[in-house]
C-alpha cells in the first residue's frame, strides 16, 4: 500500500518533470493555474457563503474575458505574423482606422453612408460588418504587398503604415462625431441571461478557428514552414509570398473584428489615443504564450494563456491595490520572465 | 609537442559516447581522425579543445598531465580547433578577423590597424600566402577562409591544430591550397589533427591515422600501409564497395530539354536533353553555376532568356510550384539550411511539398501523409524511431532520406539531386547511390550535381562539366574519368578518340 503511494508520486514527479522540460505550453499553463488560485483567494474564498462568492468570481472572471476580447483577437493574429518571422506594428492604428470606416458607413446622421443611400436596420449593420472586415483585410494586403513585393522588414512596413493609418484617420474624422444607431451596439452588448457575453464568445470562437488552422491546415503548417526556414520552405514548393500576405492580410480582419467589438460597446472611439499600445500588448501575450520572435514557433492556445496571464496580473495588481503607474513594471516583468522560464526548451 | 589523450571515457546520460580511447599526436605529422558519423570524433576533439569536460581518462602534453576546463585552457597549452562551421566575420576584413578577441590596441584604447595589419602581412609572407589582409572575409572564397582560419590559430603560436572536415565545402583546387598551407606547417614542425570523410585526401596528405567506430579505437597505424578500402572497412565493420554502379537499363522519351537558357551573370547558353530513366551528371568547381542553373529550372531563381521543355512542352517555371505541377523536384544542396525545417517532425518534412495536392479546403489530409511516408521509409530505409520526432534528431544519412522521401511523394518525373551525399556517411551514402539506380530503372529522369568526380563516375551514365556557367564538355560511358572531368572543370579541351562510347546502346 504505501509503496504504491509511492510508486505513484513518483510517477507524478517524472510526469511533471518530463512535461515541464518538454511540453514548451505546460510551464505557462502552470503559471497561469498558480495565478488564477491567488486571485480565487484574493477574492476571499470563503465556504460558508459559497454562492455568493462563486457569483462574485464569475461576475469578475466575466469581466476579465470581456475587456481582454480585443486584445486577445489580435494577439492571435499576431502570433501568426510572428510565427512567420514577421512583426505587425500596425494594429492599433489598423484599429482606428476600421472603427472610423465601420462609423462612418453606420453613422445615422447627415454625413452617415449607408443613411445617405437609404440603407438602414439589419442590413446597413450586415453591410457595414462586412465591408470593414473586407477593408480591414486589404490595410492588411497593403502591409503584406509591402513586406513581400517591396522587400520591405516587416519592422519598417508596419511602423509606416502606423503612422499613416493614424493620421490619415485623425485627419479625415476631425470634428466629425458619427452616431451609432443603439441597434449595431447589440453586436457586442446583446445579453445572454442577462450577461453581456458575446465579445467573450467571438473570441474563444476565433481562438477555436485559429487553433485549428494552426494545426491541421496547409496554410497553418505553411506558416511554421516559412518562419523556421524559409529558403527551405521556397525549395519546397511553398508559395512563401502568398503565405505571408495572407498573414498580414488575416491580421488586419482580426484587428477590424476587434475594432467592430469595440465600437459596438462603447458608440464611438477616440481616434487619437484608442489602441495606443495594442500592438505592444499583443506581442507581450504571444511571446508569453511561448511564440519565438525568431519564428517558426508558436502556439495559439499558448497565446490565449499568454492573454489570460497578462490579465489576471492586471486583475491582482488592482485587486491588491498596487499604484496603477507602476502596474505595466509587473507587467514588463511577467513577459520578461515568462521568456527566461521557456527559455532551457528551445534547444 | 606531443599531444597524448589516454584512456578518455565520456558518457551523455546513458549513453555511453567514448570508451578507452588512447591517441598520440605529434608535431610534424598530420594525423587523420577517421569514423562515421556519431562515432565519438567531434566528442574526442571537443574534449581536447576544452569545450567537453572527460569522464575518465588523462590528455598529457609533453608527458605532463593537464587538465582543460574550458576552451581558453586548451588554447592557452598550445592546442586550437578549427570548427567546421568557421568562426570568421564576414563583415570584417581579414586582419581584424586575425586578431578577434586580442586586439592589439593603442594608448587610449583605439585599434591598433597598422600593427595588425603588419603582423598578418608577415604571417601571410612566412607561409607564403597571396592574400590581401585588408580583403573582407565575406568577399574571400571558401578555402580562403580556412587558411584565415589556420593562419589565425597560427598567429597564437598553436603547435597543435584541430581541423574539423576543413574540405568538405571546398572545390578540387581550393582544397590543393589548403593542403599546400597545411604541408607548410607539417614542416615548420606543427601537428595537425585532420577530421575527414574522404578517404583519397587522407591517404594523400596524413601520416598516420586512428580509426573510431561506436565510441572505441578499432584501428591505429601508418596511412602508408593500408588501402582506402582497408580504412573503409574499420569505418563501417564491414567491406565496402568502390566499383562504378551504373547498369544497363533501356530509355524512355525525352522528358526534359533545355534551349539557349540563360541568366545573368550566372550561366549562359546552356543546352541539353535529358530521356526517361537516364542518370545524368553536371559536375565542376565552385562557381560554375550548376546549382543556380538547376535553381532557375525548378523556378526558384529566375531565367532571363531561353526556354524549357518538359515531355517536348514549354513550360514556365517562375516558381517552384510551377516547377513541382512540371512532374521536376529538386533536392538542394546544404540540407541544414535548404532542406530541412527544424520546427517540425519527420513526417511534415516528408510531407510538406505535397500538403496541397491531397488537401481538401485546405485541410492536410494525414492519413494519405502516413501512407505514403510508410511506404518511402521502407523503400528507402529510413532509421527513425517515431515518425513524430523532429527531424534533426535523425542522422544526416536519415534526413537526406526523408528529403528525398518527399520529393519522391511528388511522384517527379525528373528529379535533381544537389550533392546528395553532402554530410551523409559512409553506409547511408551507398544507400543514397542504389535509390537513384532504382529510380531510374523506375523511368525517372536522374540529375546528378556533384563535385565529387569518383560519385558522378561511379552513378551516372553520362556527365556534363561546367567551367563559369557554361557546359564545357559532356563525357559519356568510359570517358568519364577524374583526369577528364578535371581538365574540362578547369576551362581546359578535350581531345576525345571519336565519338564518346557509352557503355550500353540506347534503345529505338
Amino acid at each position: 500500500m504505501e509503496a504504491g503511494a509511492v510508486s505513484v508520486r513518483r510517477g507524478f514527479v517524472e510526469w511533471f518533470k518530463d512535461k515541464w522540460q518538454n511540453d514548451p505550453l505546460f510551464s505557462i499553463f502552470i503559471a497561469l493555474i498558480i495565478m488564477v488560485i491567488l486571485q480565487t483567494l484574493t477574492l476571499g474564498f470563503d465556504f460558508n457563503s459559497f454562492g455568493e462568492w462563486f457569483q462574485t468570481w464569475v461576475n469578475n472572471w466575466i469581466n476579465i474575458l470581456r475587456n481582454n476580447a480585443g486584445v486577445a483577437i489580435v494577439a492571435l493574429g499576431m502570433t501568426f505574423v510572428i510565427m512567420t518571422g514577421g512583426i505587425d506594428l500596425s494594429v492599433g492604428a489598423t484599429l482606428v482606422a476600421t472603427g472610423a470606416f465601420a462609423m462612418t458607413l453606420i453613422d445615422i446622421g447627415e454625413r452617415g453612408l449607408f443613411a445617405m443611400i437609404g440603407i438602414t436596420g439589419v442590413p446597413a449593420i450586415i453591410f457595414t460588418m462586412l465591408l470593414t472586415m473586407a477593408f480591414g483585410y486589404l490595410l492588411g494586403s497593403l502591409i503584406g504587398v509591402t513586406v513581400t513585393k517591396g522587400l520591405v522588414p516587416p519592422f519598417i512596413a508596419t511602423l509606416g503604415a502606423m503612422m499613416v493609418f493614424r493620421s490619415v484617420t485623425q485627419h479625415f474624422m476631425q470634428g466629425y462625431n458619427p452616431r451609432v444607431p443603439t441597434e449595431f451596439l447589440q453586436i457586442a452588448s446583446l445579453k445572454i441571461g442577462n450577461v453581456m457575453i458575446m465579445p467573450i464568445i467571438y473570441w474563444l470562437l476565433i481562438a477555436a478557428i485559429m487553433y485549428y488552422v494552426s494545426k491541421r491546415t496547409t496554410f497553418g503548417r505553411q506558416i511554421i514552414a516559412v518562419g523556421s526556414n524559409e529558403k527551405g520552405a521556397r525549395l519546397s514548393g511553398i508559395n512563401v509570398d502568398k503565405v505571408k500576405l495572407r498573414v498580414y492580410a488575416l491580421m488586419g480582419l482580426l484587428v477590424s473584428i476587434a475594432a467592430i467589438i469595440q465600437v459596438s460597446r462603447v458608440g464611438s472611439m477616440d481616434f487619437a489615443g484608442a489602441g495606443r499600445g495594442l500592438e505592444m500588448d499583443a506581442i507581450a501575450a504571444a511571446v508569453v504564450g511561448g511564440t519565438s520572435m525568431m519564428g517558426g514557433r508558436g502556439f495559439i492556445l499558448g497565446t490565449v494563456y499568454g492573454v489570460l496571464i497578462i490579465a489576471v496580473l492586471n486583475n491582482l495588481l488592482n485587486l491588491f491595490g498596487v499604484p496603477p503607474l507602476l502596474r505595466d513594471a509587473f507587467k514588463g516583468l511577467i513577459v520578461i520572465a515568462a521568456v527566461l522560464l521557456q527559455r532551457k526548451k528551445i534547444i | 609537442m606531443q599531444v597524448e589523450m589516454l584512456n578518455v571515457n565520456k558518457s551523455f546520460g546513458s549513453n555511453k559516447v567514448l570508451e578507452d580511447v588512447s591517441i598520440t599526436v605529434n608535431g610534424g605529422e598530420i594525423y587523420a581522425l577517421l569514423g562515421e558519423n556519431g562515432a565519438g570524433k567531434s566528442t574526442l576533439m571537443n574534449i581536447l579543445g576544452g569545450v567537453l569536460p572527460l569522464d575518465r581518462g588523462e590528455i598529457c602534453i609533453n608527458g605532463e598531465s593537464v587538465s582543460f576546463e574550458k576552451p581558453a585552457d586548451s588554447q592557452s597549452s598550445g592546442i586550437a580547433f578549427i570548427h567546421q562551421e568557421l568562426n570568421l566575420i564576414n563583415d570584417l576584413p581579414v586582419y581584424e578577423n586575425m586578431f578577434i578577441g586580442r586586439e592589439p590596441k593603442k594608448r587610449f584604447g583605439q585599434l591598433d590597424h597598422k600593427k595588425m595589419i603588419k603582423e598578418t602581412e608577415d604571417l601571410f609572407k612566412r607561409m607564403d600566402i597571396d592574400l590581401d589582409p585588408k580583403a573582407l572575409v565575406g568577399d574571400l572564397d571558401a578555402s580562403y577562409k580556412q587558411i584565415v582560419e589556420i593562419c589565425r590559430a597560427m598567429s597564437t603560436n598553436a603547435s597543435i591544430i584541430i581541423m574539423d572536415e576543413p574540405t568538405t565545402s571546398l572545390t578540387d583546387t581550393e582544397i590543393n591550397r589548403v593542403f599546400g598551407m597545411m604541408n607548410t606547417l607539417r614542416e615548420q614542425g606543427v601537428g595537425l589533427i585532420f577530421i575527414s570523410h574522404k578517404l583519397k585526401e587522407v591517404k594523400r596528405i596524413c601520416d598516420r591515422y586512428a580509426v573510431l567506430r561506436d565510441g572505441g579505437l578499432v584501428s591505429e597505424g601508418y596511412v602508408e600501409d593500408v588501402t582506402i578500402n582497408d580504412i573503409a572497412r574499420f569505418m563501417v565493420g564491414y567491406d565496402v564497395r568502390t566499383e562504378p554502379l551504373i547498369r544497363e537499363r533501356p530509355l524512355g522519351e525525352e522528358v526534359l530539354r533545355i534551349e539557349n537558357l540563360t541568366y545573368e551573370q550566372q550561366f549562359k547558353d546552356i543546352n541539353f536533353s535529358i530521356k526517361a530513366g537516364e542518370v545524368v551528371g553536371f559536375t565542376g568547381l565552385l562557381g560554375d553555376g550548376r546549382s543556380e542553373l538547376f535553381q532557375s529550372i525548378f523556378g526558384s531563381k529566375g531565367v532571363s532568356s531561353g526556354a524549357i521543355y518538359v515531355n517536348d512542352k514549354k513550360v514556365s517555371t517562375n516558381s517552384t510550384m510551377d516547377a513541382i505541377k512540371n512532374g521536376i523536384a529538386y533536392l538542394p544542396r546544404n540540407r541544414k539550411e535548404n532542406a530541412i525545417i527544424s520546427d517540425m517532425d519527420i513526417l511534415e518534412n516528408s510531407a510538406i511539398a505535397t500538403w496541397p495536392q491531397y488537401s481538401k479546403f485546405g485541410i492536410i489530409n494525414k492519413d494519405i501523409h502516413k501512407q505514403q511516408f510508410e511506404k518511402q521509409r521502407d523503400k528507402l530505409n529510413i532509421k527513425m524511431d517515431k515518425w513524430t520526432d523532429n527531424i534533426t534528431k535523425l542522422s544526416g544519412g536519415n534526413q537526406q532520406k526523408v528529403v528525398l522521401s518527399k520529393w519522391l511523394n511528388t511522384g517527379p518525373k525528373i528529379l535533381i539531386l544537389d550533392n546528395p551525399t553532402q554530410g551523409v556517411d559512409v553506409g547511408a551514402k551507398e544507400d543514397i547511390y542504389d535509390i537513384i539506380l532504382d529510380l531510374a530503372d523506375q523511368k525517372i529522369a536522374v540529375v546528378v550535381l556533384s563535385s565529387e568526380a569518383q560519385e558522378i563516375i561511379r552513378v551516372c551514365d553520362r556527365t556534363m562539366v561546367m567551367y563559369h556557367g557554361t557546359v564545357q564538355g559532356e563525357l559519356k560511358g568510359k570517358e568519364m574519368t577524374d583526369h577528364n572531368i578535371m581538365t574540362l572543370a578547369t576551362g581546359g579541351e578535350l581531345e576525345l578518340e571519336g565519338e564518346g562510347k557509352p557503355l550500353w546502346k540506347q534503345e529505338q
